[in-house]
């Protein structure tokens, strides 16, 4: 397989700053760093693959269409819940997330809705916790992270649906934007 | 370690098994596809990260970040580790080995938590490379203001709850 210019990137990034730890910390640095980043790799990777494995089976389970559905049904307090709940099961990155949102714009969803979405996409989503935070951060970490951050989307919603009334966020639905 | 890894592949396994009930083989087929799909470029890039990021913590100024970002930096050093997971660029796989040199650094769990929450809510590179394209400059202004509290808020509430 072709390496890609962001492969190159981050190879760089690793012999340049290799080259400099070397230079500034010596030979027992660099062995050190080297330790560290094997065992790092070597317990990341397995778990790195399951939760990709994850991201994969959701796709399958849960599509796009269910998924705005879901969001339209709602509104109010309650609706903000379920986009809570939507935005934790979007699996994907930002090219699924904003599509769905701009969709659910258009189909009329206020902007407290859209906004929770989007933020509980971005703190909560269960494939990005499983892929990047839980393998790096460790359990507890991402425990509390998560925990935390629950009530979040809730309060960027209604946060969003108060300043919405102000002239300069009044907007329609997406398609007259 | 083992308790995540233990986690992970048993919600693997459990989707799997729905996956194989709601759609059988084809189903499953695709969404190893995916994962196969998504797992190749990271083979070259996730280890440069983690090497580079073990690098960055032999030669940067441990002291200083724990002056900066550590469990003692209270409000000032939640801002800080809030405005810098803003402005990470490049996505989890620079964020979160970043984040583990933090942590090794003597950064703070909760300024970790302002951190990680930082970045999942603004990251300055998504919002101009899909927010603003798809959703327009208007509402992601809307949604980043809407936002503004929320790495400070998950700080404290780490704080809290470790406390407990």
């Amino acid at each position: 397989m072709e390496p890609t210019r962001t492969d190159l990137v981050f190879v760089g990034l690793a012999v340049g700053l290799g080259l400099l730890c070397y230079g500034i910390g010596g030979a027992q640095a660099f062995g050190d760093a080297l330790v560290q980043a094997t065992t790092l790799v070597l317990n990341v990777l397995p778990q790195l693959a399951g939760g990709l494995l994850i991201g994969g089976m959701v796709k399958q389970l849960v599509g796009r269409d269910r998924i705005a559905a879901l969001l339209g049904a709602d509104t109010g307090l309650r609706g903000l819940v379920t986009a809570t709940a939507a935005g934790a099961l979007t699996p994907g990155g930002p090219f699924m997330s904003f599509p769905i949102a701009y969709a659910l714009w258009t189909a009329g969803a206020g902007a407290g809705v859209l906004v929770t979405y989007i933020a509980a996409w971005a703190l909560l989503g269960l494939a990005k916790l499983a892929v990047w935070e839980l393998p790096l951060m460790g359990m507890e970490f991402a425990s509390v992270r998560f925990l935390v951050s629950l009530p979040l989307p809730i309060i960027a919603g209604l946060v969003a649906g108060r300043l919405s009334r102000l002239r300069v966020f009044r907007f329609g639905t997406g398609a007259q934007e | 370690m083992i308790l995540s890894f233990a986690l992970i592949w048993f919600v693997a396994a459990v989707l799997s098994g729905l996956v194989f009930r709601a759609t059988g083989a084809s189903g499953l087929r695709a969404a190893g596809r995916e994962a196969v799909g998504m797992f190749r470029p990271l083979v070259i890039r996730l280890p440069c990260a983690l090497l580079a990021a073990a690098f960055l913590m032999q030669i940067v100024p441990l002291d200083l970040v724990s002056r900066l970002i550590g469990a003692e930096s209270a409000m000032p050093g939640l801002l800080a580790a809030a405005a810098l997971g803003a402005f990470l660029p490049g996505g989890p796989m620079v964020v979160f080995p970043v984040a583990v040199v933090l942590q090794q650094a003597g950064a703070g769990a909760p300024q970790l938590v302002a951190l990680v929450v930082g970045w999942s809510v603004f990251d300055l590179n998504r919002l101009l490379t899909y927010e603003v394209p798809v959703m327009s400059g208007r509402f992601a202004a809307l949604r980043t203001l809407s936002c503004l509290a929320l790495p400070v808020l998950a700080g404290l509430g780490a704080q809290l709850f470790l406390a407990l």
